[in-house]
């Protein structure tokens, strides 16, 4: 099994994000599709949330919605109101240097179906703020920093509640758009409604940090642990804590964590067993581990055997083939 | 425009219309050849019912939905298709919509896309849509309804006690308040009659009991506005023609000619739509609306029936008939009405004149329903167009049409195709329209042999397959909803 990453910078959604859109629409919209077009609910509503919800947004959505075709189905798939369900494993962490040599670290690991992933790393200038983020669901983003420092990144929380509200993704996209500190971030958290449980890290140049707790079904909360897997205060889900180890990831990087004299260090946890998953067969291995420093606006994916750093004001375009095991034993 | 007073200000005014205003519908067959009344008058259409080739019509792609249920649930449908939105959108202007149906969602969807819905609303159409108050307000405007008690119902003894005390005899007819008058009227001389649609009847606050006469049928469009009720052409109806569909008692087309009724008859039903129009004001209605009479056979008494404050099947006659060519349709008026624009008209001299016989032409429109029960998948289906009739009695098409007054005479008839292929066709479906000059029934009113050799000669052009495996939830239950 065979992962592209890929930089791909451009500032405004033009040709490059089309060809994106065209490259992925078929199994995009197989899954959109999976509970029928029905299940679905219409473009209008799709609109509404979003103008509703995130204002901001609704000009940036239409143009999408032009460059994918300006069809229904596209556009009901882009204002990612109450889409299909989806889950996944991912680790994530808070890492402040004691000694103060090193500026602060958002890191994670981000496990899921090789098949699944985009592996568009975009640089954008959607809405006036640079923005550097992991793609998905197209226009949405799993972790990412912007320009002003806030970096931000999602796991799993572990319950099987879904309800109405946003798919994650563009919850994220909206957060590095947006907000420029952790504190506007959790604010928007707080009004947001999702359509199911994650876990949102935050950190941004001042040091300020949060974890946040969303849910359909309660309110978010705001909690302070530098280091979360897939459930929230406990396991809910126990068939899904036990197929990723949530708790075991959890537990050992809040060591790796809290004992890291430098985040180098914090990066080996990541790249260990058991947080470095391989399950890639059965949809959660670990695809890549990616970093993210406000202070210095430095991003980079990692493997066990490759480092891919970019900057977020100014990326570099290139690709890389990752390989992954499908029949590895994890 | 400052103001309107008087035709040449109408015909003007909506001449040189440019607010976008929409026909939102399942088809436009009851708004047929208004946009050639009004700048910028479009249809948004859930059946495309010319092929692409109407250039006002508008049918975006179709979706997968929820069965619809009813017109009303069509309009939502289509009020929230990115491609209507777009649409719309793109059109600009303060656009505006009229339908045939719709509800509160329909006007909670028109005002998120600021849409403006030239009708009254939702609420009050459906106040004056039920029976018990069409009664009402015709007795307050001094328009008689058949001999009648207006009661809840607890059992047949209960009914029998009701109709003695009203004296309105042994035969009684029994309505409920809302629905098709075809599936909601019930014929009650004994107690077995009454044990069949005890349901029905039992379960309803109030119910419209009245005394059975030997009657006809008779239909009329009327317009209210502020300076008064302008009244509309009588029509006769064509109701239950087996050829035609399949539901005994149910509407399938009308006819309109000058000597369709007495001149007595006439007058008094257009004095009662004019009284009854203002009453409609008075209650804050205003606008298209149409009554049903009852014309007692025997005694030539005019009955009201009942209201349908909305734009109806008998529209597509009413706004074609020789007075809309002489002056403009009715249904500008009410598009005046509710445009915001002053105006004062003498609605007495256009009421005057539109009684004049020779305002009157024949014309005649029928519904094709499937009439078979069964169900089969169109394969081919007769086009949209104007259709000839050769001196055998058999039918071709001759030439693409959307306007129905191109037909030169009695020898051609414009059929409007509802279903094509790919369609179910199942019993009680709406095959198509056919619209012709002259009559469709004799004097006896039963069809006459012209309308009954367009009717085979069209659905010959009709092919279907059978369905081979069936899926339920695909076929609409037979009569579903009446699309018209």
């Amino acid at each position: 099994m065979r992962c592209t990453f890929e930089a791909i910078r451009e500032d405004t959604p033009g040709a490059r994000w089309q060809a994106l859109f065209q490259l992925r629409w078929p199994a995009y919209q197989q899954w959109f599709l999976r509970d029928g077009y029905r299940a679905r609910p219409s473009y209008l509503a799709g609109r509404r949330a979003l103008r509703q919800h995130m204002p901001e947004l609704a000009g940036l959505y239409q143009q999408l919605c032009e460059l994918a075709g300006g069809g229904d189905l596209e556009a009901r798939f882009l204002s990612q109101w109450c889409p299909p369900s989806y889950i996944s494993g991912c680790s994530q962490a808070v890492w402040l240097d004691p000694y103060g040599v090193e500026g602060p670290l958002l890191a994670r690991n981000y496990d899921y179906a090789p098949a699944l992933l985009e592996g568009s790393w975009l640089s954008t200038r959607w809405l006036g703020r640079q923005v550097l983020a992991m793609s998905d669901c197209l226009w949405g983003a799993l972790d990412g920093i912007n320009e002003d420092g806030l970096a931000a990144s999602l796991s799993f929380g572990g319950r099987t509640a879904v309800g109405e509200g946003f798919g994650i993704p563009l919850v994220m996209r909206y957060l590095l758009e947006t907000a420029s500190n952790t504190n506007a971030a959790v604010a928007i958290l707080q009004r947001l409604p999702v359509h199911m449980t994650y876990n949102i890290t935050l950190l941004d140049r001042h040091c300020q940090w949060a974890t946040v707790f969303v849910a359909p079904d309660r309110p978010a909360e705001v909690v302070y642990r530098p280091a979360v897997a897939n459930h929230q205060h406990s396991v809910e889900w126990q068939a899904h804590a036990r197929a990723t180890l949530s708790e075991e990831r959890e537990w050992m990087l809040n060591q790796g964590v809290r004992k890291a004299e430098t985040a180098d260090s914090v990066l080996r946890t990541l790249l260990r067993p058991p947080l470095f998953q391989t399950a890639y067969g059965r949809g959660y291995g670990t695809l890549y581990t990616a970093t993210y420093r406000p202070h210095t606006l430095m991003a980079e994916l990692l493997w066990p055997d490759m480092r891919w750093p970019q900057y977020c004001l100014d990326v570099q375009e290139g690709v890389l083939n990752i390989r992954f095991d499908a029949n590895h034993a994890g | 425009m400052q103001k309107v007073s008087n035709i040449s200000d109408l015909r003007l005014l909506f001449h040189r219309n440019e607010r976008p205003i929409y026909f939102i519908s399942a088809t436009n067959f009851n708004l047929l050849g208004i946009d050639q009344w009004v700048n910028r008058f479009k249809y948004i259409n859930y059946i495309d019912c010319f092929d692409g080739r109407h250039p006002n019509v508008f049918v975006p792609p179709q979706l997968p939905h929820k069965e619809f249920q009813s017109i009303e649930d069509i309009n939502n449908y289509l009020l929230q298709h990115k491609d209507v939105v777009d649409y719309v959108e793109r059109a600009g202007g303060r656009p505006v919509a009229v339908f045939l149906m719709f509800d509160a969602e329909t006007e909670r969807l028109c005002q998120e896309l600021g849409i403006e819905v030239w009708f009254p609303s939702a609420a009050l159409r459906e106040r004056c849509d039920n029976k018990m108050e069409t009664v009402r307000i015709g007795n307050k405007a001094g328009v008689p309804s058949v001999p009648n008690a207006l009661s809840k119902v607890d059992s047949y003894a209960h009914l029998r006690q009701i109709a003695d005390a009203h004296g309105l005899g042994e035969q009684l007819v029994v309505q409920t308040a809302f629905g098709d008058s075809g599936h909601t009227t019930f014929f009650i001389s004994s107690e077995a009659d009454f044990d069949r649609h005890a349901e029905e009847i039992i379960q309803d606050p109030e119910v419209k009991i009245m005394k059975r006469i030997n009657c006809r049928g008779a239909t009329l469009e009327a317009c209210a506005t502020r300076s008064g009720t302008l009244v509309g052409p009588l029509l006769t109806e064509v109701v239950g023609e087996a050829e035609l569909t399949p539901y005994r008692g149910g509407w399938c087309g009308n006819e309109i000619f000058p000597g369709a009724f007495s001149e007595e008859v006439r007058a008094k039903a257009r004095d009662m739509a004019y009284r009854f129009g203002n009453q409609l004001m008075a209650e804050g209605y205003r606008g298209y609306f149409d009554l049903d009479f009852l014309i007692d056979k025997d005694t030539d008494e005019v009955y009201l029936g009942e209201l349908n404050p909305r734009i109806c099947g008998a529209s597509p006659m009413t706004n074609h008939a020789a007075f809309a060519y002489a002056d403009v349709p009715l249904f500008l008026f009410h598009l005046l009405e509710f445009s915001g624009i002053e105006f004062e008209l003498d609605v007495e001299e256009l009421n005057a004149r539109w009684a004049n016989p020779a305002f009157i032409d024949s014309w005649s429109q029928l519904v094709l329903k499937h009439t078979a029960n069964n169900v089969d998948i169109i394969t081919h289906a007769p086009a949209t167009g104007i259709y000839r009739m050769a001196d055998d009695g058999s039918v071709s098409y001759h030439r693409f049409d959307y306007k129905r007054q191109d037909i030169e005479s009695e020898n051609e008839a414009f059929f409007l195709r509802i279903s094509g292929p790919g369609d179910y066709r199942y019993e009680g479906a709406d095959l198509g329209i056919l619209i012709t000059r002259g009559r469709s029934m004799t004097d006896d009113f039963a069809l006459n042999e012209r309308a009954r050799n367009w009717i085979s000669g069209i659905k010959k052009y009709y092919a279907a397959k059978p369905i081979m495996a069936l899926h339920e939830e695909q076929v609409p239950p037979p009569g579903a909803f009446k699309i018209l």
